[in-house]
């Protein structure tokens, strides 16, 4: 498959990127229209900080504040690139996520279920084992293990009664998703040890992975400083003051690998001809059964592993009363692979893209009238426009031509009509 | 008794609902797995109405002078604007998936996404925090029906019907009871029903009949839409107290769920919408409710965890569409976008 | 009857209709007289139901006009083709499956009051055609309990209910019986002589022969000519149609049949549909060099009988055995470790069309060691493989081993699968209606390769609806009717009539071979 079709590869690359591009101006605009929209009606809001917003939007990365006189300021701001890349690292994961089951014919809307599952396992690892009992970086690698394992199996279970009773993937996937939601504060109201109840707010969250579990005077209790941590291999150093750590990195070594996995194995093949096409795959001999189950397994792995590296930070907190709501960083997963169009590679650029609109949603609260739910908002028109991405990819192939194809220039599309009639069984005689 | 008949119908009443907003759509060939989205929009809506218009000396006075009738009405004009919205919004995925022939569960996925963004977004910016609700008063006091609204004593005693059915209830839910079943004959009994129905089994073969399958693909969505809207905001109205909070919990997805193991028919589906309406009850309220009316809440004091009766729902759902899968009839052409170009 | 002869009631004149790269209709003229049964002749993919697509309003040409009676008219919809009194019944019947017989013939022609069905005269309406014209339907029933036959006999009144007067039939006899095929001539006979007109649309020469006043022939898209039936022959026809002398026989020496490959005993294959077995207790043999064929009208359990025998759908009863081994519960790919198969859908199962011509090419064998190292493909091996099929199978395509499959033509498509199975070298064939769907150089191409195979000392299993192909092709015959073997004929000594009794259930063998009395 190297060098299959390269020039015509290129050219629907292109076509995709693109595609892409155009929807992020697309929502960038619709949050735009929606700013100035508001504060045209709003009576305290207005044109001034309107226009405020919608610089925000498209730049908020590089924004810096505001100055003395109360204008904003700009230019490069290390920490908020790197929070963005750290808060890029579970979105690439969860993108993946979804790409691989995307695949496979398979819509993965179970990411954020898997997610929970990930971070209850990955968190009860990390802080479960006494520091005193194992070296902190093998506690790490065993929560990092326990989380991706947690994800996969949570995985299964959409997986396997789509393989064995046919039943919708979205819906299992919704149910599993609400049941995580449930068993994690299960889990956690029912262990009382993991909570750090914050006395003047009331508020309870699991304790940040960096508090260790510690003997002191004959009870276990939660030091700072002592418990697991992932490395940050210096990257601290280059973004002063924000959250940023390796994990970004061993994002996108897995990227890498699933991309290897899906082009280059015998594996990948197998689970694409499953998605292309289940029927032909079954006749071909492949067990598609077998390939839809693990297809959602390695969904929900990765899955798992974006809520482990995110919360193996240590400097995160996790909010455990979450029965009624459940993580974005999950949901998320959805638009980053459809605006990589499913590539593994594209994911790492769309999920830092992704996160780049978080930071860009706080700045908007920070620093504005306006809250950050207008990137959601962004978010969800360019998951609208990608439903119709191909449409967009051929409006952008028709302007580049000239006249419409000849027969003879295009054979490629005139067997596409062939075909069409074909598949309604030969109507057009 | 009466409190848990009467819970289950504020669950049941909405459910069916919007699953009949399913069925809508999908006997067009549309699926809508935005009902969850457009049940927060209508919810939201609703709730935005009934918020400003309580500022109108109208509907004020009204409330002083307990002038029942105008409050009644108040309560439709909002379910009215829900459900008219709630169509608006649904135009959304229709334009995606007849004009654009997009992936209908994309779409369906954006605007489930694109909902609770939107209505949080404004809902911050109007009341500057993460709930939306009424203006003053809650929604007992403004919109139930209760035995003062007829004049009758309190202590009176309706015997059990009268008490289960007249005293402290909606209007709203038997406003949709009455919608349920005359969308039901509509689309059992006339031309429309009959066309709408045939672009969701063989669109080629509507065609080809004379039948605008894109037309009824709309009708089918738009329907859905302000069913589902509507539904949205009897679910606010009647279970939390009239706030919005861009979020119905998965209501959306378990009434997709009743819709299937309903088989796409509404007296299966009124069936089912009651089954699922009880588990929903049970998760919401386990803790007061009352079976035999001893005084002792039975399912309170089993040695359960609360977070098992909350679960129950989903894992039901789960159970429910594993028995009942291999059995389903799904609309032939649903999902599949229709090409007047290719046949 | 034919004093009318000047009067033509439609004409079709210069009608041109493009479709993105390919010209479907070029330059086509069409003129139906009343009252006259005008047969539409082409071969697959020659332009005819693009050009009745245009008749009934579907599509709208590019150029030329339609005239009723002289008089111009547009056709915009199916709408105006009915106001026009025009009806069609297409070649895959447009009945919705879950609605009963009558909902279907009132769909879009419904009467209402207040917008509520009204039901009762429609179905007096339709009792009274049925009986006029002996087509037999039970209006309560819902259309997927109905025979083909039936639902033909639907869309037909559907035609009838709109007092249509212009009838446009698009191959309507590929799924009848050839009794059934002569019921429905009669019918049409008796159309014409009411003063209906009436255009027919066939590749078979025999039926066009015996029904049809005119023929005329388009080839490619282009208008080849009109000629009385009378003045011409099967032959001459033939040679319009193709553009070039055509072979109606396959050529082939005699079988030497072998040692049985195939056993199945008392095999039963559960239906989908109905609670009936769709096989029911089936026994036979497949023998080393001969063509097997499975006759039998569509829908008769050929397709769930190929299904058990290939692993995609489980058996419930009987034993199947492939070279000596009990295969009966195997799974696909054990299966095919004996036995290639060339799939009836050659969408559905037999490619997948986001693949490249050579991802499919290796569908089956892609972890064999040649085209694998430790779970990594071995992208130069495929890539030699597939050239060395394209080549020895002249599959063409746009860009060789890279080329989409879906943007390749139907042809090459099936020629790719063909490769594939019979390069697999497995000692059974099974090939499910290798030619449908296909122009006369591929199927003159695909029978010469399964012939090939069968000399080579494989055991060719084909099913077929077409019963040319039946009886040119097989070297044995058994006929499936309603899930069951009813009867084993030897294509030298039977005629097409006999062959259509047996597949319509009016005549069976009992076990021993011998024809069982009032069956």
């Amino acid at each position: 498959m190297k060098n299959q079709g390269r020039t015509l590869l290129q050219k629907d690359g292109t076509k995709t990127v693109l595609a892409s591009l155009l929807s992020i101006v697309i929502g960038l605009a619709v949050g735009s229209i929606l700013v100035l929209v508001v504060g045209l009606f709003s009576d305290n809001l207005g044109m001034v900080s309107a226009w405020e917003g919608i610089r925000l939007i498209f730049f908020g990365i590089l924004n810096t504040g505001r100055n003395t006189s109360g204008s904003l300021t700009w230019g490069f701001n290390p920490q908020s690139i790197g929070n963005m890349l750290f808060r890029a690292t579970p979105l690439i994961l969860t993108g993946l996520s979804v790409s691989v089951a995307f695949k496979t014919g398979l819509f993965n809307i179970g990411a954020p279920g898997q997610y929970l599952m990930g971070t209850m396992v990955t968190l009860a690892i990390a802080l479960g084992i006494p520091v005193s009992a194992l070296p902190s970086p093998v506690i790490w690698l065993l929560a990092f293990l326990g989380g991706v394992l947690a994800g996969a199996l949570w995985g299964c279970i959409p997986g396997l009664v789509k393989a064995l009773l046919n039943i919708n993937e979205v819906l299992a996937c919704i149910m599993t998703n609400w049941i995580a939601a449930n068993l994690v504060t299960w889990f956690f109201d029912a262990n009382k040890m993991f909570q750090n109840t914050v006395e003047n707010t009331k508020s309870s969250y699991v304790y940040k992975t960096a508090y260790g579990r510690t003997m002191v005077d004959g009870v276990w209790t939660y030091v700072d400083g002592s418990g697991v941590q992932t490395a940050k291999l210096g990257l601290n150093k280059i973004f002063p003051g924000s959250q940023v750590n390796a994990g970004i990195l061993i994002a996108i070594l897995i990227a890498i690998g699933v991309y290897i996995l899906m082009i280059k194995t015998t594996l990948g093949y197998q689970l694409k001809a499953c998605g292309s096409n289940r029927h032909a795959a079954r006749y071909a001999g492949i067990n598609d059964k077998r390939n839809i189950v693990l297809s959602m397994a390695i969904a929900g792995a990765l899955s798992g592993a974006g809520a482990s590296l995110y919360y193996l930070a240590g400097n995160t907190e996790f909010f455990w009363q979450t029965y009624q709501s459940l993580p974005a960083a999950g949901f998320n997963g959805i638009p980053v692979a459809l605006l990589a169009a499913n590539n593994p590679i594209g994911v790492i650029f769309t999920g830092c893209f992704m996160s780049m609109l978080n930071i860009v949603g706080l700045q908007l609260t920070n620093l504005t009238a306006y809250n950050e739910y207008i990137t959601d908002v962004i978010i969800s028109v360019i998951v609208y426009l990608s439903a119709f991405s191909l449409l967009i990819k051929m409006l952008l192939s028709r302007r580049k031509k000239d006249k419409p194809a000849k027969a003879a220039d295009s054979p490629a599309e005139v067997n596409a009509v062939e075909e069409a009639s074909a598949e309604k069984g030969g109507e057009r005689a | 008794m009466t409190f848990l008949i009467q819970q289950t119908l504020l669950y049941a009443v909405p459910l069916m609902i919007v699953a009949l907003a399913g069925v809508f759509a999908e006997r067009s060939g549309i699926i809508n797995l935005a009902l969850e989205g457009i049940m927060i929009f209508g919810a939201f809506i609703g709730v935005l109405f009934v918020n400003m218009m309580q500022g109108f000396a109208l509907f004020h006075d009204a409330f002083a002078a307990k002038s029942w009738l105008t409050l009644q009405g108040l309560e439709l004009l909002a379910m009215l604007a829900a459900g008219v919205m709630g169509a608006v919004f649904s135009l959304l995925l229709s334009f995606a998936s007849v004009n654009l022939k997009a992936d209908q569960t994309i779409g369906g996925t954006a605007l489930n996404l694109m909902a609770p963004a939107l209505v949080l977004f404004l809902i911050r910016i109007i009341a500057n925090q993460n709930t939306l609700g009424m203006a003053e008063g809650d929604a007992a006091s403004w919109f139930m029906i209760k035995k003062s609204t007829f004049g009758i004593d309190r202590k009176t005693d309706l015997g059990f019907l009268g008490e289960t059915f007249i005293n402290k209830v909606y209007l709203a839910t038997y406003v949709c009871i009455l919608l349920f079943v005359v969308l039901s004959v509509l689309l059992y009994k006339t031309k429309f029903g009959l066309r709408l129905r045939s672009c969701g089994e063989n669109p080629q073969a509507a065609d080809s009949l004379g039948i605008n399958v894109y037309k009824m693909r709309y009708a089918g969505t738009t329907i859905s839409g302000a069913l589902a809207g509507m539904g949205g905001f009897v679910y606010a109205l009647t279970t939390a107290n009239c706030a919005s909070t861009g979020d119905v919990a998965g209501f959306g997805f378990l009434a997709l769920a009743v819709m299937i193991f309903g088989n796409w028919k509404p007296l299966n589906i009124a069936g089912a919408a009651l089954l699922f309406g009880l588990f929903k009850c049970i998760a919401a309220s386990y803790a007061s409710i009352d079976i035999n009316g001893d005084g002792v809440c039975m399912l309170a004091s089993a040695p359960i965890s609360s977070h098992v009766y909350r679960m129950l729902p989903y894992i039901i759902t789960l159970v429910v569409l594993a028995f009942t899968s291999k059995k389903s009839r799904a609309p032939k052409a649903e999902g599949i976008p229709y090409d007047k170009g290719q046949r | 009857m034919r004093t009318m002869e000047s009067e033509n009631i439609i004409e079709m004149l210069h009608i041109t209709k493009e479709f993105p790269g390919i010209i479907a209709n070029d330059d086509i003229t069409l003129q139906l007289r009343r009252g006259e049964i005008h047969a539409l002749l082409g071969e697959n993919g020659a332009g005819k139901s693009t050009l009745m697509s245009v008749l009934f309003g579907l599509y709208q040409p590019e150029k030329g006009i339609i005239k009723k009676n002289g008089q111009e008219v547009k056709i915009h919809d199916p709408n105006d083709a009915t106001a026009l009194g025009i009806g069609m019944v297409h070649q895959h019947f447009k009945l919705i499956e879950v609605f009963t017989v009558l909902d279907n013939i009132i769909l879009g022609a419904e009467t209402t009051k207040m917008g509520f069905l009204q039901k009762k005269e429609a179905r007096a309406k339709v009792e009274a055609l049925s009986e006029r014209y002996g087509l037999k339907v039970d209006l309560d029933s819902k259309v997927e309990d109905i025979t083909v036959g039936m639902q033909q006999r639907v869309e037909i009144l559907k035609m009838l209910y709109r007092d249509n007067e212009i009838l446009i039939f698009d191959e309507p006899t590929a799924v009848l019986t050839p009794q059934e095929i002569d019921e429905l001539m009669t019918t049409m006979k008796e159309f014409a002589k009411e003063g209906k007109s009436i255009l027919f649309i066939s590749h078979k020469l025999n039926e066009i022969m015996s029904v049809s006043d005119r023929v005329t022939v388009l080839r490619k898209g282009k208008y080849i000519g009109t000629v009385d039936a009378k003045d011409t022959d099967k032959q001459s026809l033939s040679n319009m149609m193709v553009g070039r002398p055509v072979q109606l026989e396959v050529t082939k020496a005699p079988a030497r049949p072998g040692e049985a490959v195939l056993d199945v005993r008392e095999l039963c294959v559960p239906s989908r549909s109905h609670k009936k077995n769709a096989v029911n207790h089936v026994s036979f043999q497949a023998r080393a060099g001969e063509i097997l064929c499975i006759a039998g009208i569509d829908g008769n359990g050929q397709t769930e009988l190929i299904h058990g025998l290939t692993g995609l759908e489980k058996s419930s009863g009987g034993t199947v055995t492939l070279c000596g081994e009990d295969i009966s519960h195997a799974s696909i790919k054990h299966r095919g470790a004996n036995m290639s198969h060339i799939p009836e859908d050659r969408h559905k199962h037999g490619l997948v069309l986001d693949f490249t011509l050579e991802q499919n090419l290796v569908l089956q064998r892609f972890n064999e060691k040649r085209f694998q190292t430790h779970g990594f493909i071995n992208q130069g091996a495929v890539r030699e493989y597939a050239g060395q099929l394209i080549e020895q199978y002249d599959v063409r395509s746009g860009q060789g081993p890279v080329t989409m499959a879906r943007s390749m033509s139907g042809g090459n498509q099936q020629k790719a699968i063909i490769a594939r199975e019979v390069d697999r070298e497995k000692p059974l064939i099974v090939a499910v209606q290798p030619t449908r769907g296909l122009d006369v150089g591929a199927i003159e191409y695909i029978h010469s390769q399964l012939v090939a195979e069968r000399d080579r000392g494989r055991a060719v299993l084909l099913v077929s609806l077409e019963l040319d192909e039946v009886m040119s092709l097989s070297d044995r015959i058994l006929v499936m009717y309603e899930g069951e073997i009813v009867g084993e004929l030897d294509p030298k000594q039977t005629t097409v009539q006999e062959l259509g009794l047996y597949m319509a259930g009016a005549k069976r063998m009992d076990r021993s071979g011998k024809e069982e009395k009032g069956a």
